[in-house]
């Protein structure tokens, strides 16, 4: 699965670090959802559309 | 929340029990009399008992004491999946849990065989938790150092 994280994190011009606070994980998982080498679960993908403000289907694409 | 450099109170608190569950490890350790044991040089009676002559409920006895070191660790494996929030962290960790399981089957074939060769005693289960704890460490720093 891909995703629109990196892209979003740098227009709002956040760390890794800066948005893994705001969901509560660590950086590394941010790094491996970001990379696409790790698929987060529906109630982590729903925080980052929380975080982002926009819908789950609008970050993440296949 | 770096898992790496600085780990939170609940990774803090698994750890230090690992440590309980390695001393643990040693102390419960009856299947080499041969081998260091701090419960046998506090209470030397219990060598006497642990011999080829001892009775069935001692033999069992002491073997389900053994057992203690390896309820805990799966114990101490349990309460931190449960509690830890981080999903990632979380499947690293039972990656590790995994590798560590794989290590110490290997060890424990080829020592087994090694043993039945050279007609040799070994301290198996002291062998198990050192790999156990050592192939679960460096398999969680190799998957966490593959993200970074």
């Amino acid at each position: 699965m891909k995703n629109r994280l990196r892209e979003l994190r740098a227009e709002r011009n956040w760390s890794q670090a800066d948005l893994a606070s705001q969901l509560g994980v660590s950086r590394q998982s941010v790094n491996a959802v970001e990379t696409g080498r790790f698929d987060p679960s529906l109630p982590l993908a729903f925080r980052l559309a929380k975080v982002f403000g926009l819908a789950i289907e609008s970050i993440f694409y296949e | 929340m770096s898992f790496c450099r600085k780990m939170t109170p609940l990774q803090q608190r698994t750890m230090r029990l690992m440590g309980v569950a390695m001393l643990l490890t040693v102390v419960t350790n009856f299947s080499t009399p041969g081998l260091a044991n701090p419960l046998v040089d506090l209470f030397p009676a219990l060598g006497r008992i642990v011999t080829p002559h001892a009775s069935v409920p001692v033999a069992m006895l002491m073997a389900a004491i053994s057992v203690l070191p390896i309820v805990m660790v799966a114990w101490i494996a349990w309460r931190y999946l449960s509690a830890e929030p981080d999903e990632f962290v979380r499947a690293l960790v039972m990656r590790a849990l995994l590798w560590a399981f794989a290590v110490t089957m290997v060890g424990n074939a080829v020592t087994a065989v090694l043993m039945n060769v050279y007609h040799l005693a070994f301290p198996l289960t002291v062998l198990d938790a050192d790999l156990f704890f050592i192939g679960g460490g460096v398999a969680f720093r190799v998957l966490q150092w593959s993200y970074r």
